[in-house]
């Protein structure tokens, strides 16, 4: 590579990047990844489409509460005879939604503050000190601070979820940050008078992004958790507007009366659970193998 | 030991002392005047600025701090403005609640998560192994409220083995107490002790690659007594520092358990008082479980420096 020429470095660049990421799609179009990828799209297009496939909406009543599942209600219906199928749809709208924000800015803003300690070490370690902190709360413990000063409601879920996610970016680049530092590209970068920052962006966080897709997918899957979590106690998204939460707030009241009140929400919970959870185990596979082909 | 503390010391103080001012000003940033409260409705400017001084209020916030602060540390805990009781009055009637579950679910993630994680740990292939594998998952993947609503479901409603909602104290019927138990404890554990398996499991494959047990069979050390004397030894202190770190997250599951399972603990004291906006007592409850999550997490790091000098000494 040519000293300082761009127009010489940039071309080798992309050959190697788009290598990289043809081998890496390739790693991970799994059946594992099919069927993840699969559900997902199902329970999103669902949840996008609720409106249209369900033009009655979350409250239409029938006149007979807690009947029990049948193919015209296959959760049953709730205790004012709302379809509770309906309203679990309707509540993933609200999960999805939650996740689709907050993790993704989550990643960037933690990534960024992993990446810092190449631009400085000061300021690296100063994020590391503030993930410590975060870490040290529980995660229902952070959603009730987070409360108080918000109030409850879908912006302090937001809130919350990315607050709780950052340090797992944050750290996991960290990580990665300190095994590239050594490595000779960015050696070579360095002597060739590369500037800090862009050692960071163009340089290293190319080589670190795979493993903090894998953390996306597991901290998407834990923001769901937490907001069901938040709601299920009252301090998430408030009744009567459903989530998959409030659903179970709800719900567990009348257990005996109609277990699927509390049976609905949580299948739902399991199906995003088992989708999130088949894309993180595929995208790491990918990773590993990548890795172990490089 | 005093070194290891001492390195240690500088980042568990600040831990602290950025808990204490969040947990400090939690009820400045809530909004919403404590004078007015007390003051009631109906009073006029003036007798809510008398409130005002009477509290203290009127003081710098830094002054204010330093003698909340001072007063937690002397076991004064404050009043609440709600029910107009002391807090650590409050905090006693609802402590036992929260102590039997917190107790008996860090017995069983402790039981379960070392059995478990040996289990796994020992066994490399098979059946055994995708069966272990299989149930380790998806004990991580269920959090303790979704599992505890699937043994409600099962447990509780499918077959009526156990009780489902409500609490009895373990000082007036053990039994009984035990049974309304059962469900929460577990739920509560299992995600946790999955983690805990699951660490335990990798550090005892990577201890298996190392050369002192090729060592050791070599020398025709029985496997039994390589597995326990030489790989468990030398993974105990991941064990150890593993559970250490999921106490706070079990702490925080117990907010949700007494939620979903009737009892009235202090996690739905903690709860019911951010409801009813009663923030002198939210903040005791915040400070206590960071500092008990902080102070479990930096014993059980106590206890690895002890049982292993690499990390005492510093020396890896």
């Amino acid at each position: 590579m040519s000293a300082g020429g761009t127009s010489t470095a940039r071309p080798v660049r992309r050959v190697v990047y788009g290598e990289r990421l043809r081998r890496y799609l390739g790693a991970f179009a799994t059946p594992r990844f099919h069927a993840g990828g699969g559900l997902l799209l199902v329970l999103t297009m669902a949840a996008l489409a609720a409106p249209l496939i369900f033009p009655g909406g979350v409250d239409q009543q029938s006149r007979d509460s807690f009947l029990p599942p049948s193919p015209g209600h296959p959760f049953g219906t709730d205790e004012l005879g709302r379809d509770i199928f309906v309203r679990c749809v309707y509540a993933l709208r609200i999960s999805i939604s939650l996740v689709v924000v907050a993790v993704p800015l989550a990643m960037v803003v933690g990534t960024l503050m992993g990446l810092a300690g190449a631009v400085s070490s000061r300021l690296g370690d100063a994020f590391q000190r503030l993930f410590d902190i975060i870490l040290g709360f529980p995660s229902i413990v952070l959603g009730i601070c987070i409360v108080i000063i918000m109030g409850p409601g879908w912006a302090s879920l937001a809130v919350t979820i990315v607050i709780f996610s950052l340090p797992q970016f944050g750290r996991l680049a960290r990580a990665q940050l300190l095994s590239e530092m050594g490595r000779e590209y960015v050696l070579a970068a360095r002597v060739l008078g590369v500037g800090k920052g862009r050692i960071m962006l163009r340089h290293i966080l190319p080589n670190t992004l795979e493993p903090l897709f894998v953390q996306m997918s597991l901290s998407m899957i834990a923001g769901i958790f937490l907001e069901a979590a938040l709601s299920i106690v009252g301090l998430g998204i408030q009744p009567p507007t459903p989530s998959l939460g409030t659903l179970l707030n709800v719900g567990i009241r009348y257990v005996y009366a109609q277990p699927m009140y509390t049976g609905g929400p949580v299948i739902m919970l399991l199906l995003l659970a088992v989708a999130f959870n088949l894309i993180a185990d595929a995208l790491n596979a990918a990773v590993l193998k990548t890795r172990s082909e490089a | 030991m005093l070194g290891f503390l001492a390195r240690r010391l500088p980042s568990v103080a600040l831990m602290l002392l950025v808990t204490s001012i969040v947990a400090f000003l939690l009820p400045r940033l809530g909004g919403g005047d404590p004078a007015l409260v007390v003051a009631g409705s109906d009073a006029t400017a003036e007798q809510v600025e008398a409130v005002r001084v009477s509290m203290g209020l009127d003081r710098p916030l830094v002054v204010q701090y330093v003698d909340w602060l001072s007063g937690v540390l002397t076991g004064d805990l404050g009043t609440s403005l709600i029910s107009n009781r002391p807090i650590a009055q409050l905090i006693l009637s609802r402590l036992g609640s929260t102590l039997e579950l917190a107790i008996s679910a860090t017995i069983l993630m402790v039981m379960f998560g070392f059995a478990l994680g040996i289990l796994a740990g020992s066994t490399r292939r098979g059946v055994g192994r995708a069966v272990l594998d299989a149930v380790l998952g998806a004990l991580v993947a269920t959090p303790p409220h979704v599992t505890g609503l699937i043994l409600i479901l099962a447990l509780g409603i499918a077959w009526r083995l156990l009780p489902i909602s409500g609490e009895v104290s373990i000082l007036v019927d053990p039994a009984t107490a035990l049974s309304y138990l059962v469900l929460p404890a577990f739920a509560l554990a299992l995600p946790q002790a999955g983690t805990i398996a699951r660490l335990i499991q990798a550090r005892m494959y990577q201890v298996q690659q190392e050369e002192f047990v090729d060592l050791a069979r070599a020398k025709g050390v029985p496997p039994r007594r390589i597995a326990i004397s030489h790989v468990l030894r030398n993974s105990m202190g991941t064990a150890i520092v593993a559970t250490g770190i999921r106490v706070g997250e079990l702490l925080a599951g117990a907010v949700v358990m007494e939620a979903i399972f009737g009892r009235n603990g202090l996690g739905l004291m903690a709860v019911d008082a951010v409801s009813s906006r009663d923030y002198e007592v939210v903040q005791v409850l915040v400070l206590g479980a960071v500092v008990i999550a902080v102070v479990v997490h930096l014993f059980s790091e106590m206890l690895l420096a002890a049982l292993d000098p690499r990390i005492r000494l510093d020396l890896s």
